[in-house]
């Protein structure tokens, strides 16, 4: 196995303990940083389509991103200044009234491992958060709610960017309650019933903007 | 007319019942007994173990708060210095009032039953955060394994003081193993972490006079009833309609039964409505029948967060059992 498949796979499957001294040792091998980099993007890929059809759960996918950040540190000093895999900024929250983070947390680790940057603001996030927070680099807006009953914030917010100066930001929301018909029903662009198809879901919409 | 509690039996043994068992009705549970201190509405405390709990005025519950100041156990490879179990003495004052609750049950209606909160998995989840607890999973097992020994040991002494005192019937035991369309964890590492532990737990109340173990868990977690079934779950309460509960009632009925199928949050709701309540009851009673089926809201008490919600559940139920249940 050549030092970069080493690394993708002790990535899918989130070996902590062993993927720095491999990353380590793959660039030690000549490998460029970039290219290991892009590895395990597709490893964590790969984690999250799994996820999506329940061959894995939620501690697979965390144990795999925590694998990656590892290895990121590794590669980190090697990556200065090169950023061809930088899919752009994502602010993500969950919407106003609402205190669950784990849903969004596990959205906001699967977008970093594929490449976004990722602005989290945390949970009970009112609109105007949402909207001051979106920058020039900003290219997507993710919102997450778990309650039914804060479905009528996330409705709120969706508007309130629709609505603000940087309507043409791409919004997907997710949650347990968000169907496809409600997402498309309160003007999000996207919605995603899993963290695994928020990636997927993301790079769409980036590459349909 | 059958009694409340044996028209439950005949519900979960497969018999005949003449209605629905509708919602709580054959559990009275003794929510008088100490047990942890959680806050009221608009509160923020520290409990018994040291972690801390948050009820915002505007929330419908309350929260462990994780963040960085707050969250108990940082490293679980620490967890013996830092995770200590409170005292399960308590002086007889304190027990005054579930002694009392518990004498005036007519037991050949109800069951006198023990409430208990949180269970294994979320006891994890709550002194070290959902992701390190999920995480530690595979990076510090056998830290894991000793500080779920430890709870599970920490429950037992619990109820070597309360079974003599209440002479309980049924056991109402949380324990949250899922999301709403996907269990935690697979049942692979449920075997690997809980199912020796539960064993062991639900072992020593059925030892000692509980008939009964009512699980909860409102959430998905179709792929872990084998599982329940072996560590001795009779009544999984908190099943939500994504499980397709008639088909576990097909696959397993006659092992265990199954309470719930009407998604709380569906129905509860600030605005909720009479005919919406209606028709989410009716949907559960016609597609899951009485054989191993307890219509009920899948909150985990017999209550709802929005007040009038659960007494027009039980309403609607009872409709429905004068339509699915024609008296001769």
């Amino acid at each position: 196995m050549s030092n970069i498949a080493a690394v993708r796979q002790l990535v899918e499957t989130g070996k902590t303990k062993l993927i720095a001294a491999a990353t380590a040792e793959a660039l030690k091998e000549g490998a460029a940083a970039t290219e290991i980099l892009e590895a395990m993007i597709d490893a964590m890929g790969v984690v999250g389509e799994k996820f999506s059809t329940g061959a894995i759960f939620v501690p697979e996918m965390l144990i795999a991103a925590k694998a990656m950040s590892k290895g990121v540190e590794v590669l980190k000093p090697h990556l200065a200044g090169k950023s061809a895999t930088s899919l752009g900024t994502c602010v993500i929250g969950t919407v106003k009234g609402d205190l669950h983070d784990i849903g969004k947390n596990l959205v906001a680790m699967m977008l970093e491992s594929a490449g976004f940057t990722v602005v989290d603001l945390g949970v009970d996030v009112p609109a105007e958060k949402f909207i001051a927070a979106i920058g020039d680099d900003v290219k997507l807006v993710a919102c997450s709610g778990l309650l039914t009953t804060t479905m009528p914030a996330m409705r709120d917010t969706v508007a309130a960017i629709k609505s603000s100066a940087a309507s043409h930001i791409k919004v997907l929301v997710g949650g347990a309650p968000v169907t496809s018909e409600f997402a498309r029903e309160i003007g999000a662009d996207g919605s995603a019933p899993d963290a695994g198809s928020a990636v997927v879901r993301a790079k769409e919409l980036l590459k349909a903007a | 007319m059958l009694t409340i509690r044996d028209n439950l039996l005949e519900t979960i043994r497969g018999g005949k019942p003449d209605r629905f068992v509708n919602q709580y009705e054959y559990l009275d549970i003794i929510l008088e007994a100490p047990l942890k201190t959680s806050p009221k509405r608009g509160e923020t405390i520290t409990n018994e173990w040291g972690i801390t709990f948050s009820w915002p005025q505007d929330q419908i519950g309350h929260f462990p708060v994780h963040d960085e100041e707050h969250r108990l156990l940082k490293d679980i490879t620490k967890w013996r210095e830092i995770v200590k179990a409170p005292s399960v003495q308590y002086p007889d004052e304190r027990w005054a009032a579930a002694v009392n609750h518990a004498a005036a049950v007519d037991r050949r209606d109800k069951y006198v039953t023990v409430f208990f909160a949180p269970g294994i998995f979320e006891m994890c989840h709550h002194l070290m955060g959902m992701e390190d607890a999920m995480m530690s999973f595979y990076e510090e097992p056998e830290c894991l394994h000793e500080l779920i020994d430890y709870l599970v040991d920490y429950e037992i002494r619990y109820a070597k003081e309360i079974i003599p005192r209440l002479k309980p019937n049924a056991l109402f035991h949380h324990d949250d193993w899922g999301g709403q369309i996907a269990s935690f964890f697979s049942p692979e590492m449920f075997a690997e972490f809980f199912v020796a532990p539960y064993k062991k737990l639900y072992g020593f109340w059925k030892d000692n006079g509980i008939e009964l173990i009512v699980h909860h868990s409102d959430s998905y977690a179709a792929n872990l009833v084998p599982h329940m079934i072996d560590i001795g779950i009779d009544i999984w309460q908190g099943v939500m309609t994504t499980n397709n509960t008639p088909e576990l009632i097909k696959q397993y009925g006659d092992r265990i039964a199954f309470m719930g199928d009407i998604d709380s949050g569906a129905v509860d709701t600030m605005d909720w409505k009479a005919e919406v309540i209606a028709e989410h009851v009716e949907k559960a009673c016609t597609r899951c029948g009485s054989r191993a089926f307890i219509p009920c809201l899948t909150q985990g008490l017999g209550i709802s967060s929005f007040p009038g919600v659960y007494d027009e559940t039980s309403r609607a139920i009872e409709r429905m059992s004068g339509r699915m249940f024609p008296r001769p």
